[in-house]
């Protein structure tokens, strides 16, 4: 009994060591990996920043990366806010930022890869057709807190906003010309599939997502409907063609005029190599 | 007393006897709803090519396999360093420490509020320290060693009960006996105390496997089979989140993950509690 009781305790620090070796042997390979960047297509590059843009960035960098194949694109996410500190910081050589860059960001290079349009969503079963801009203020503010008052059925209005340092917020805010301190909301969310998943979990409720989304979502059967603004139906052919007026570009930003490996994957980025992907991700690939 | 029970005493125990069996019925419906949901929408996508495969298409084709590989490498970090860490700290509280001193009761006051911090905290606290200060960057590595911070003060706390629940006859058999203090601790007292160590762990991997916040600003979001420790890894729980609540039409295969998440828990639980009876356990039923 007791030899294989020691049995097992030598088990435990034989695994033990081989975590150290695994550990002491990979620190070679990722250094060779970030140092040998003399070959300008070689190398490591970590982009960080909004969630929005993070699936799309990491597919076109799988892209990038089996076409040559030296080249590690490391995607992590984080909000657009991180993106603007990490490439700051030089934390991170590209940074995602989906949203219209603000004046204080002047200092970076910011370079536009898709477009997104906003939407506002409602339960499929609301009777409610459209809204004037006035009424979503109104709804927005909590000057209007019935259904009825806008058209619909006696029953209280659930409104759904976005997390504070949320790029979509902004869009959103910036279009209504609404001070988030304004805004009486029921339910903060984070991301765009969270936002779909309130709304059509309740009846009563308004939202505002990503239009590629909600398109996807609404094809799938999820309960919820795109309204129009101001005439203009929400759809992504109406983002591509500018008609749509709640829109946002899709950046990645540099913090010096981009070189080397930074400077192939922007221009690939933007090149029509991508448009598929981009389509994919439910994003507008830029007109050019 | 049972003789002369009257009527409202037996409405009493009555009451008391739904109450009971009433809350603990709620707490395994809930618990067989949300298990079955996930087996519902998950298990018909869960195959063996899901497991090993790459995602494709932000994770909405494909499978999981480099999300497995990055799982089990930051647990494995994770448990590397608590598990000695947190053993040598719950032998010193217990066993060294007596329960009045002023160190003893500062160490569990600090570890009691450390097991209820939110774990962002320790995401901000482990981006800021070992992705920045000690240039680990986003890894394995930097994301395995937040969650042993998050993990110790449980681990700790638990381990310590542990050593606390063995009789102090032991101690003094093994005293009378002329065994040396380390032995009687190596051979006596941590076999009896694994108990306590196997909650410990059990909740402690159980926080860490599902962990999302302290994870995504430590080990990242790379979704690539890791090379090294130095590389980045998305964890399990991260994919699942970022399916379910960023990627449109993530949520078959988020389910499925949820699946293999949960299948996960339970084995690594299973396996726990195995190794403890039978491995160190029966160590001392048998001296």
């Amino acid at each position: 009994m007791h030899r294989s009781i020691d049995l097992f305790q030598q088990n435990i620090s034989g695994s033990l060591a081989a975590l150290c070796i695994v550990a002491l042997l990979g620190t070679p390979e990722s250094v060779t990996a970030q140092t040998t960047a003399t070959d300008p297509l070689s190398g490591k590059l970590v982009i960080t920043g909004a969630s929005t843009l993070a699936p799309l960035v990491a597919e076109i960098g799988k892209r990038f990366e089996s076409h040559h194949p030296k080249v590690r694109v490391d995607v992590q996410t984080g909000g657009s806010s991180r993106g603007v500190a990490d490439t700051r910081q030089g934390l991170a050589d590209i940074g995602m930022v989906s949203r219209v860059m603000k004046d204080e960001e002047k200092d970076l290079y910011a370079f536009p890869v898709a477009r997104d349009g906003v939407g506002i969503i409602l339960h499929k079963e609301n009777p409610v057709q459209a809204l004037t801009d006035e009424q979503v203020v109104a709804v927005y503010t909590g000057k209007i807190t019935d259904w009825k008052d806008v058209g619909g059925k006696h029953a209280p209005i659930t409104v759904v906003n976005k997390a504070e340092g949320r790029s979509t917020l902004e869009v959103f805010l910036h279009y209504f010309k609404l001070k988030n301190r304004d805004v009486k909301a029921q339910v903060i969310i984070g991301d765009n599939e969270q936002g779909i998943k309130t709304v059509a979990g309740n009846r009563h409720a308004i939202g505002y997502v990503s239009i590629g989304t909600a398109e996807y979502d609404e094809s799938q059967g999820v309960p919820i409907k795109l309204l129009s603004v101001g005439g203009v139906a929400a759809s992504t052919e109406t983002v591509r063609n500018d008609t749509f007026p709640i829109s946002r570009p899709l950046h990645i930003i540099t913090r010096t005029p981009p070189g080397g490996l930074i400077k192939a994957f922007i221009e690939y980025a933007q090149s029509k190599a991508v448009h598929d992907i981009i389509k994919q991700q439910y994003f507008v690939p830029l007109v050019d | 007393m049972a003789e002369t029970l009257s009527r409202p005493q037996d409405h009493r125990e009555w009451f008391a006897f739904v109450l009971v069996w009433g809350a603990a019925a709620l707490v395994t419906a809930v618990f067989c709803w949300l298990l079955g949901d996930i087996i519902w929408h998950g298990l018909s996508h869960v195959s063996w090519t899901f497991l090993t495969t790459s995602p494709e298409n932000a994770g909405r084709r494909g499978g999981i396999g480099p999300i497995l590989v990055s799982t089990s490498l930051i647990l494995g970090v994770c448990l590397a360093v608590s598990l000695p860490i947190g053993i040598g700290t719950a032998v010193l509280l217990a066993e060294f420490t007596s329960d009045q001193s002023l160190f003893g009761r500062m160490t569990r006051r600090s570890l009691d509020v450390l097991a209820g911090v939110p774990s962002i905290v320790f995401g901000l606290f482990g981006n800021a320290f070992f992705c920045k200060a000690l240039g680990l960057g986003f890894s394995i590595l930097s994301g395995g060693l937040t969650l042993a911070c998050m993990v110790l003060p449980i681990l700790i706390r638990s381990t310590e009960e542990g050593f606390r629940a063995v009789p102090a006859s032991y101690r003094l058999s093994a005293a009378a006996l002329g065994l040396s203090r380390s032995t009687t601790l190596v051979h006596l007292l941590l076999p009896a105390a694994v108990p306590g160590l196997l909650v410990g762990l059990v909740l402690g991997i159980g926080r860490a496997i599902a962990e999302t916040a302290a994870l995504i600003f430590t080990s990242g979001y790379v979704d690539r089979m890791p090379q090294s420790l130095l590389d980045s890894g998305r964890a399990l729980s991260i994919h699942i989140f970022d399916l379910s609540m960023n990627v449109a039409g993530g949520d078959a295969n988020a389910y499925a993950s949820a699946l293999v998440l949960v299948v996960l828990l339970l084995a690594i639980n299973g396996a726990a509690s195995w190794l403890a009876t039978y491995g160190l356990h029966r160590k001392i039923m048998t001296v």
